[in-house]
């Protein structure tokens, strides 16, 4: 029987350490107690992994059926053009993006977003053989979501790993939506051959810009931060 | 063996199943609808009872008592299923629910699709049997029936004659329409509803600990010293435990650092079937906060006491209590609310709960009082505990419950530090009761 000279608290005989103050607990005449079991189990126990695998399960075959059977009515009823890529792409982004909604997976969320755009990309670039020419693939689609994906990345990252308050996040939000605005028209006019200078985006980008430098100064002084919260709370 | 007993059971459920009449199932109560929108894949709203025999558990008999136990509490025997407008129980005839190994971190969260979708969990160590339920399926008192009803079926299969009556309920018997209803709905009819004021509390700073750990501290003491000291304060024991709870969480509060002092205050179930009579199994508690502002001036510690004695008499009466649940219950009634589709009201109420509820008290605290059991079941036992399970927010929860003259306070948390229940036993040291800790934590 030993006491926490800290606590006072008698100690249950397997405790090494008072639970309460991290106190050792050394008893000179019952060192042989030491090794006396815990009354509480020494195992851990793990959640069930709950899968929607049903559903999941279900989702794919519809999709891969979908495909499947376009894929034949384009090769043997109606031959014309490659039609059925349009429905099979449209398939596969379907799976890509439900798939970590749907069945639980360890996948970062950056992976997931990754393979999204990804997805999309091949889904346009199936679209190129149903059209005279592939150049504007290359030159505006890919571009277009290449930049899109990775500033969804972004505003994914930003958001684990700063505050997520309402203001902060439109924050996030306008800035992103200036850039992804930017981009795009540069890389129209880079594929009509035009010379770079921004025309509509300029609009859009000083819109942004505004109420950027508005939401800095809303988050950097707190009576208009609290002042914003109380009026905006929902 | 497990296998093949459930693959026996499975055979047989198939059969029966075929054979079912329409599939019963119950509304949830009241209470119950909120526990289910806060689950998360980290935090579900399970609580745990145990009790502690004299005899190493059996785990094959212990399967047989809840396998014949489990027929006389049906609400307890179920699933819990999603609706268009609300979330539904309904009779649950897999195979379980199975008996297990203790673990270290109970009170783990419980997904409703694991576990053959039982929202009931038995485990058994040594000498210990225990039984995890969700608040949905009812409260500690509803749990508390089914545990004592599966102990006494344990103990009359290993040849003790046991007696009905207490918590024990006769297993031959069917269960009483009573013991099924929501009370809530029978009793609020109040004319005006209370609004409830709410403020943000003192909240426990500490290091989260890591998801899979449930920190427990034990503290074992006589009721009677307990009573003694809490009568020198004229105080009840609830009431004395209470306002050591808030004396520790407001010593916490002034060692910590701090901008500005926030007022403390407990959330305490209070058991309505002390003021309504109703057998239900089912939830039938409302919350009060007993609390002290710190911002007005310094307490002592027989001014907590004072304060926290005349606020319970003040607010835990039947007439106060009725307002309360009739304010929850309107809510419930109000057509506009109850055509909204269910995913909007769980947006809904968990935005509220985690915004307003949660932040509405620093910690939690309930007394089941003491329990009674029938004569010839006593001399088996030895003690029982009782835990509020996880908090929804870094915080600790303190369950207290009395047999015979052993009084267990079982405090729960999932963060690191443990100064909360360090100031509390110290304080009941420094009254000179002789508390005894177990702990299931290791540094």
């Amino acid at each position: 029987m030993s006491y926490c000279v800290n606590c006072g608290v008698e100690l249950e005989a397997s405790l090494k350490n008072c639970p309460l103050c991290h106190t050792p607990v050394i008893n000179p005449n019952e060192l042989k107690d030491a090794m006396s079991l815990s009354p509480y189990p020494t195992e851990k126990g793990k959640v069930d992994v709950v899968k929607r695998k049903d559903f999941g399960i279900l989702t794919s075959i519809v999709l891969i059926a979908t495909s499947l059977s376009c894929l034949l009515l384009n090769l043997f009823v109606f031959p014309g053009s490659p039609w059925s890529l349009f429905i099979i792409g449209a398939c596969l982004v379907l799976f890509v993006l439900v798939f970590p909604a749907v069945i639980y997976t360890k996948l970062p969320i950056y992976i997931s977003l990754l393979f999204d755009g990804v997805a999309i990309g091949i889904y346009l670039y199936l679209i190129t053989f149903n059209t005279a020419s592939d150049e504007w693939f290359w030159m505006l689609a890919l571009p277009i979501v290449a930049l899109t994906t990775i500033l969804v990345e972004i505003f994914t990252l930003l958001l684990r790993s700063f505050s997520i308050s309402f203001l902060a996040i439109s924050l996030y939000f306008f800035i992103e939506a200036a850039f992804l605005c930017v981009g795009i028209e540069l890389l129209i006019q880079h594929y009509v051959d035009k010379p770079l200078r921004l025309v509509w985006s300029a609009i859009v980008l000083t819109v942004c810009s505004v109420i950027v430098v508005l939401l800095i100064t809303l988050l950097s002084i707190r009576r208009f931060r609290d002042a914003v919260r109380r009026r905006l709370h929902f | 063996m497990k296998n093949l007993y459930s693959r026996n059971q499975a055979k047989k459920f198939k059969n029966n199943r075929e054979k079912q009449d329409p599939k019963i199932w119950y509304k949830l109560d009241l209470s119950a609808i909120v526990y289910p929108t806060l689950q998360r894949r980290d935090f579900s709203s399970v609580y745990r009872l145990s009790v502690v025999l004299k005899d190493p558990v059996k785990p094959d008999i212990l399967q047989h008592a809840v396998d014949i136990a489990l027929k006389r509490f049906p609400t307890y025997k179920t699933a819990i299923r999603k609706g268009l407008f609300w979330r539904y129980l309904e009779l649950n005839d897999r195979p379980g629910p199975f008996v297990q190994k203790d673990i270290r971190n109970f009170c783990m969260p419980m997904p409703f699709k694991a576990g053959n979708r039982y929202l009931l969990r038995i485990y058994y160590h040594d000498c210990r049997i225990s039984l995890e339920a969700h608040h949905c399926l009812g409260d500690g008192t509803g749990g508390m029936y089914v545990l004592q009803t599966i102990t006494a079926v344990y103990l009359r299969l290993l040849g003790h004659p046991i007696s009905d009556g207490g918590f024990v309920k006769d297993i031959n018997e069917a269960p009483t329409p009573g013991e099924l209803e929501d009370a809530y709905m029978r009793y609020a009819n109040a004319k005006v509803c209370p609004s409830r004021p709410g403020e943000k509390t003192y909240r426990v700073r500490g290091t989260r600990a890591p998801f899979y750990t449930f920190n427990v501290i034990d503290g074992i003491m006589s009721v009677k010293e307990v009573m003694n000291v809490a009568s020198k304060y004229q105080a009840t024991i609830t009431e004395y435990l209470n306002s050591v709870l808030l004396y520790a969480l407001l010593q916490k509060q002034q060692h910590d650092w701090h901008i500005k002092l926030r007022p403390v205050k407990i959330a305490m179930p209070v058991n309505l079937r002390r003021f309504f009579p109703s057998e239900t199994l089912r939830n039938f508690i409302t919350m009060v906060y007993p609390g002290i502002d710190p911002r007005l001036g310094e307490y002592t510690f027989e001014e907590i006491v004072k304060q926290v004695h005349n606020y319970m008499r003040y607010y835990i009466n039947e007439k106060f209590l009725k307002g309360d649940i009739t304010t929850n219950a309107n809510t419930q009634r109000n057509p506009l609310i109850r055509i909204v589709p269910l995913f909007v009201k769980d947006f809904v109420v968990r935005m509220f709960y985690t915004k307003v509820q949660d932040k509405n008290s620093s910690a939690g605290l309930t007394n089941m009082g003491a329990l009674k059991v029938p004569d010839n079941m006593k001399p088996h036992i030895e003690r029982f505990d009782i835990y509020m399970g996880q908090p929804f927010s870094s915080r600790t929860n303190c369950a207290i419950v009395s047999f015979e003259d052993i009084l267990t306070i079982n405090f729960a948390s999932s963060i690191v530090e443990s100064d909360v229940e360090r100031l509390f036993f110290q304080k009941l040291v420094a009254d000179g009761i002789h508390v005894k800790i177990e702990s299931n934590r290791n540094y």
